[in-house]
């Protein structure tokens, strides 16, 4: 029994640094970027040669990343203006978060689209700087990097980058991947609204829309909405965005048109609500009850804001009667 | 019994919290937020009233202040988060354990809140630029 178990400790013994040494070398051969499926007679290299650069060497590649992309895409900015809105001045550096709604507070809509290799292409492609974070450093001494893509050579396996001090830096896909890895790929594109980056995911876009319509003026607003509906022409958020902005812009007739649909198709009480909040303030008290009740009869969370709604009908019909 | 009664006690708060919260949220129109918020989870609470609450805080603003970020711009870009990513920050700050409070929250405030919301498992989220 005893005897069993040394010959198999000795065995393992010898198989451990055989595994081990495995390992490493699944490692080593790993790169951290998937190679893009070329279609035949797509490009190999493009370059958005007329991308602004905003030279840094200091703390500030955050802000200068940032007016980067918003400058290319004609936004015009520069990052003296983002510093007091996306700076930690006692950290030295800028906040991911902070980068996506900097670029909302300047009137752009910043989305994150996937951390792919195929999806950079992608958007350089349709004209659109993408905006990375790097860790130029290693994972336990990072140094954390922002820069921004502007074109590609998969040829030469190069990534085009405004970084920095560097107007124009060559990065191999090698090293670009593994400093793009340690920040699990983070990628954003700032646009004016009612331009999508070519790459970006459905939730990603209803959450950067959202988020966009917070602070945006109603009529901004509204032309980014009916962008990303025109791509995702079922999603209930985004034709609830649209309502709400059109409400917001003071145009009833189109946020009720908006809502009506949206309660039809998505089976909203959110959209019903709001569908009768209209209707109450057009004076179409009959209509706006109608609306209310539909939408009391799949309510949910939603219920006491339509017995609220619906207590608001009643009490302006009683004064007519 | 006593631990009973704490936490009926806890679980009455809390409710009456919601209650409240839920009321205060009433506007007549649902919003946009509101629906993404319901479109991922049922709750109802405001991730905004409750981050409002903790940078209100006068200890949370000493300490914003001696990062060199004045209350105000704080305020300002509070309200540029969205309802979740507030709610998020929130939830950080109240996992947070009460001794290390400050610590916790700044942990949070330029850590953790980006780890969390934006899937960044490293530890400093915040950037800085080489040479």
């Amino acid at each position: 029994m005893l005897a069993t178990l040394i010959r198999r400790l000795r065995a393992l013994r010898l198989a451990l640094p055989a595994a081990l040494c495995a390992l490493l070398l699944a490692a080593c051969a790993s790169t951290p970027l998937q190679p893009v499926a070329l279609a035949p007679g797509a490009p190999t290299r493009a370059e958005l040669v007329d991308t602004p650069f905003f030279p840094d060497d200091s703390h500030f590649c955050g802000p200068a990343a940032l007016a980067t992309s918003l400058s290319a895409v004609g936004l015009a900015t520069t990052p003296a203006q983002l510093v007091g809105q996306v700076f930690l001045p006692g950290r030295e550096g800028t906040l991911q978060i902070e980068m996506l709604s900097g670029a909302r507070r300047q009137g752009a809509v910043a989305m994150v689209i996937p951390g792919t290799l195929a999806a950079l292409k992608q958007e350089v492609d349709a004209g659109h700087p993408v905006v990375v974070l790097q860790n130029l450093g290693l994972s336990w001494a990072p140094s954390w990097h922002y820069a921004v893509v502007v074109g590609y050579d998969l040829e030469r396996e190069l990534l085009l980058l405004r970084s920095g001090p560097m107007r124009r830096q060559e990065m191999t896909l090698r090293t670009f991947g593994h400093t793009w890895q340690r920040s699990q790929f983070w990628a954003f594109v700032a646009l004016p609204p009612g331009r999508l980056p070519a790459s970006v995911a459905e939730p990603d876009a209803t959450r950067a829309l959202v988020a966009f319509e917070r602070n945006a003026a109603p009529a901004a607003a509204v032309i980014a909405y009916r962008a990303a509906l025109q791509r995702w022409p079922h999603n209930a958020t985004l034709a609830m965005g649209l309502g709400n902005a059109l409400y917001a812009s003071g145009d009833l007739p189109a946020a009720a048109q908006v809502f009506r649909n949206a309660a039809v198709t998505h089976r909203l009480a959110a959209a019903y609500n709001n569908l009768a909040r209209i209707l109450l303030q057009q004076g179409r008290a009959a209509e706006a009850k109608q609306a209310a009740e539909d939408g009391l009869a799949l309510a949910g969370p939603l219920r006491a804001t339509l017995l609220d709604t619906l207590r608001d009908i009643e009490a302006t019909k009683l004064p007519g009667a | 019994m006593k631990r009973f009664q704490r936490t009926l006690a806890l679980v009455v708060c809390c409710s009456m919290l919601n209650l409240s919260l839920l009321q205060s949220a009433h506007a007549a129109m649902v919003s946009t937020e509101e629906v993404a918020r319901l479109a991922v989870s049922s709750a109802p609470d405001s991730g905004h009233a409750r981050l409002a609450a903790v940078l209100a805080r006068d200890n949370v603003r000493s300490e914003m202040e001696r990062l060199g970020i004045d209350p105000a711009s704080a305020h300002e870009r509070v309200a540029a988060l969205t309802d979740e990513e507030a709610a998020s920050l929130a939830d950080q700050i109240d996992k947070a354990p009460a001794g290390g409070i400050i610590g916790a929250i700044l942990l949070v405030f330029f850590v953790l809140l980006v780890t969390d919301i934006l899937g960044l498992t490293k530890v400093f989220p915040f950037t800085r630029s080489v040479r």
